[in-house]
């Protein structure tokens, strides 16, 4: 008897979280349709909120700074970060603790302290060397540092959860050097790397501290421009703007459950 | 076959391979890092121990000032200012902490209870909001706190809040914003604890123990305490650093060390005193890291704090 | 160097008519291992081989047996070019490979885990080796299609990896090595994680593939018994050291020592006290062996010995008590107390009478089956 209030008391609590989770996106995405600029009061369904979007330049150009930040950076990443990710795993066995403590430093140090010291020294080494102006390589530079740790270990674990005698399977079979990594390891962690990419993009899309201090004049990212919107006064094309991200997120999780529920299969 | 017997560069010459493997491998991330994290945490620090220049940029000498200034002495004598944001960032971390696991808690219990098909689903609601950008979702707060919005208007009625005032900006809002955060970052450790659950010690235990609350208490609390303790390091030093929800839902009165920090180096004002609460922050950071690793040693969980 | 395939590597042994020795011949002299002197060191302390000499013949089924740790799959990967050693040479085919990397090498191993490439298909995991050496398609296809039929694989190889029993994994890690004609084909404890029944009957096909295709195996296990139903030679190992080489019939009747006794599943060893010529005193008493040798180690085998009941005077026989019994059908063990000692017999069982326990009987023991070796 006992047990059964239990359950039952839970699974309100179980709604009543999903609510208390989904209400503040819901009212973005509900305030993004209004046809009043009100924030407090419904009025009625209209689009043009969207059609402002359209032709907002700077809105367009936030979102390409924000693709060309994510892609860029995230390839980049990958690239170093599945190099740490093997290293770490063929060298499993010796002491690499100096090496742990920097993967994981990006991972550990506050947002707002990353930013920071990203920014200052962008700041002084601009000014004594004329280099890395503030802009969107500063940007480009201070995501891959934060994504390299995920790429790192996402391979790392994958090459873990491998069979070690692959690896000399392959070398016994007549590989050489090259063609294992090509004709071995990269298809094989191939899940690993796509997952590894896709969390970087994430993980640079959702960044708002660190690109905000990275940031030059012309390089505002979709939420840097957001940021700046909400400190001027809300303007419901905000909620046009944010909405759209939800929706991309929506279908994000879409597809990772759609992933996951194969895999499983 | 002509045996000339001994090589003893055999030994030497794979471990020189090795070592220049992993100089191969890991040394373009590891400079990476060093250049752009090490490096610039490093000028960081430094510049707290050095003086505030125009502009608010540093200059020597070196000089203690900036932390005498975060200590809240100014020109015009001491001030609580400063003290009451560091207090603040504690109380709210405390709080906000203290909130993501009481809700958190039974979440994860009763999602480890659903059917098995169901669980991945019920994660991945519970986490996606955390897949948009933080700059939205406190966003989303500020239309549903502000002046007029049903919210606020029961709040006014219930006599919590003065009239027009709205329910942000406040520290609640700040408490709500950071609860809303990091609630995902607790759920799924605590998640993983209770999936690997021992089921038999359990019943074991309610064998042994008449009620069920001392059951819970020793049969199934100490086996969810290594996902709580990485549950607590997720949410509490992130929370501790917060930077966008009290800028954004905090006001003036709301300010966390967070903001105090920023506003030295986005204004300009100063950044000597902007890296000494930085320094503050990492300190803050690093106990607690080490006080987590102690505990978790004790509890022989001796499982990696992993994302 | 042996940084080309040769020709005689290449072509099929399989394929090769049984009647042309000279081919034939010119194989075996390819695929005869040489090791010389081999030493390896793990770490500071760990010694894995302290100075290993053997040669092993073209075509052999050569087993390296020993318990774990004992170094033997050390030189299994020595031999594969997996780990290279401290000291020593290695030649195959009479060719020093002491420092020729493992894709460079025409050994193939099957692997204790099989191993096989979870991202590739069967048929993919079989071709990979042909791939890697740059065989044209076609040719890798024919060669797959042949190893299929030859290890009878039918339609496995359009399976996934995935969807294969241990027994069907041994069976395609098997092909996939041997798809590449090698001069050696190593095997690293391969039935080892099979259950008894599917175990023996891939020993069988095992030895039957071995010996159409003339191939040298060279084969780990720990299990002795394994080892003498497979193996053309074996080789005792312990502590990183080669104890005894030889037939399996020789190394079970004619250890050489307590440990490769032991090893092959020996208890009943007494200690010499005194000897004259043949004229042996154990504490079981005296007893007459006919080649006595200089070791201080009496070795009786339980298979040897014949029970009479009651008490027979005569030589080589010893008064004992039945102090256990384990019936097991076509046989039966014996526990017997002979004094303080105690001593195990095996008794066939033919119809005739099978003490009981308490019995008083009489060993009998022939004289040209004690062997004495050394401790």
């Amino acid at each position: 008897m006992r047990k059964r209030t239990l359950k039952r008391g839970l699974t309100g609590f179980w709604w009543f979280t999903l609510a208390f989770l989904y209400l503040p996106l819901a009212v973005v995405v509900l305030f993004s349709f209004n046809a009043s600029n009100s924030a407090a009061t419904f009025t009625g369904i209209s689009l043009r909120w969207y059609g402002r979007l359209m032709g907002n330049e700077e809105i367009l150009s936030a979102f390409s700074n924000s693709m060309i930040l994510a892609i860029t950076s995230s390839v980049i990443a990958l690239g170093i970060g599945c190099l740490i990710g093997y290293g770490m795993y063929r060298h499993r066995h010796r002491k690499l603790g100096w090496l742990i403590v920097l993967i994981y430093l990006p991972i550990v140090l506050p947002d707002i302290v990353f930013g920071i010291s990203e920014m200052a020294f962008f700041v002084q080494v601009h000014r004594l060397t004329g280099l890395l102006q503030p802009g969107l390589v500063t940007m480009i530079i201070a995501h891959v540092t934060f994504q390299i740790p995920f790429v790192a270990l996402i391979v790392y674990s994958r090459f873990v959860g491998l069979d070690p005698t692959l690896f000399e399977a392959a070398k016994d079979l007549y590989a050489t050097p090259i063609k294992r990594v090509v004709h071995f390891m990269l298809p094989t962690i191939k899940p690993a790397l796509i997952s590894a990419f896709f969390l970087s993009f994430t993980l640079s899309v959702d960044d708002f501290v660190i690109s905000f201090f990275t940031a030059g004049p012309e390089s505002a990212t979709l939420p840097i421009y957001i940021w700046g919107a909400i400190k001027k006064g809300v303007s419901p094309e905000i909620n046009a703007i944010a909405t759209l991200m939800i929706g991309a997120v929506a279908i994000a999780a879409i597809i990772s459950l759609v992933f996951s529920r194969r895999r499983q299969a | 076959m002509a045996y000339t017997g001994v090589t003893p560069s055999a030994r030497s010459r794979g471990m020189v391979r090795e070592a220049r493997h992993l100089l191969f491998t890991v040394a373009p991330g590891a400079t990476w890092i060093v250049i752009f994290l090490v490096l610039p945490s490093a000028y960081l620090m430094a510049v707290a121990f050095m003086s505030n220049g125009p502009y608010g940029l540093p200059e020597m000498p070196l000089s203690l000032e900036s932390f005498r200034r975060l200590a809240g002495f100014g020109f015009l004598g001491w001030s609580p200012g400063n003290l009451y944001t560091l207090l603040r960032s504690l109380w709210q971390t405390l709080v906000s902490t203290g909130l993501v696991v009481i809700v958190a808690y039974p979440i994860a219990y009763y999602i480890s209870t659903c059917r098995a098909k169901w669980r991945p689903i019920m994660l991945l609601l519970v986490v996606v909001p955390s897949w948009t950008n933080q700059v939205i979702r406190t966003f989303g707060w500020m239309n549903l706190l502000a002046p007029g919005t049903p919210l606020s208007n029961l709040a006014e009625g219930l006599g919590f809040i003065a009239p027009n005032m709205g329910l942000y900006p406040s520290n609640f809002a700040v408490t709500l914003g950071l609860v809303y955060n990091f609630l995902p970052f607790m759920v799924l450790p605590l998640y993983a604890a209770f999936e690997k659950l021992d089921t038999a010690q359990v019943e074991a235990a309610q064998d042994l123990f008449a009620s069920p609350v001392r059951a819970f208490w020793h049969a199934v609390f100490p086996q969810t305490l290594p996902g709580l303790l990485a549950g607590i390091v997720l949410v509490a030093i992130p929370a501790f650093g917060m930077y966008v929800i009290p800028e954004l839902l905090g006001g003036g009165k709301g300010m966390m060390l967070g903001n105090l920090v920023a506003n030295q180096f986005a204004g300009g004002a100063n950044w000597p005193l902007g890296a000494a609460g930085a320094i503050l922050m990492l300190i803050a950071t690093f106990i607690g890291l080490f006080a987590m690793r102690r505990i978790g040693k004790r509890l022989g969980g001796g499982e990696e704090v992993v994302i | 160097m042996n940084d080309t395939i040769t020709a005689e590597a290449i072509e099929s042994p399989g394929a090769r008519p049984a009647g042309e020795a000279t081919q034939g011949e010119v194989a075996r002299e390819a695929s005869s291992i040489e090791m010389r002197g081999l030493h390896k060191r793990f770490g500071r302390d760990t010694v894995a081989l302290d100075g290993v000499d053997l040669t092993i013949e073209g075509g052999e089924f050569f087993t390296l047996l020993g318990p774990s740790g004992c170094g033997k799959t050390t030189l299994l990967r020595i031999l594969a070019g997996l780990e290279e050693a401290d000291d020593g040479r290695l030649a195959i085919g009479g060719k020093d490979i002491t420092e020729v990397p493992p894709h460079k090498r025409s050994v193939n191993t099957v692997f204790q885990s099989y191993a096989l490439f979870p991202h590739l298909s069967v048929r993919e995991n079989l071709a990979f080796g042909l791939k890697m050496r740059g065989l044209p398609l076609e040719e890798r296809e024919a060669r797959v299609a042949k190893i299929a039929e030859f290890i009878k694989l039918g339609d496995l190889v359009d399976r996934r990896v995935d969807q294969l029993s241990g027994g069907q994994r041994q069976r395609i890690a098997l092909a996939r090595a041997l798809v590449n004609e090698p001069d050696v084909l190593l095997l690293d404890e391969p039935l080892s994680a099979l259950d008894a029944g599917l175990r023996s009957q891939l020993q069988v096909e095992l030895l039957r593939v071995q010996k159409r295709l003339g191939m040298t195996f060279v084969f780990v296990t720990h299990d002795q018994q394994e080892a003498m139903v497979m193996s053309d030679r074996i080789a005792v190992l312990n502590g990183g050291v080669i104890q005894q080489v030889g037939p399996p019939r020789e190394v079970y009747e004619h250890p050489v020592n307590a440990f490769v006794a032991r090893f092959m599943g020996h208890d009943n060893l007494y200690p010499v006290t005194a000897r004259q010529g043949g004229r042996l005193t154990t504490p079981l008493g005296e007893l007459t062996a006919e080649d006595a040798g200089e070791g201080g180690l009496l070795l009786i085998r339980p298979e040897t010995l014949d029970l009479l009941p009651g008490e027979v005077a005569g030589d080589n026989h010893l008064p004992a008590v039945v102090s256990e019994r384990l019936y097991r059908g076509s046989h039966a063990e014996y526990r017997l107390e002979i004094g303080s000692s105690t001593l195990q017999a095996t008794l066939n069982n033919r119809g005739r009478h099978l003490p009981e326990v308490g019995d008083r009987v009489t060993v009998s023991v022939a004289p040209e089956d004690l062997v004495t070796l050394s401790e």
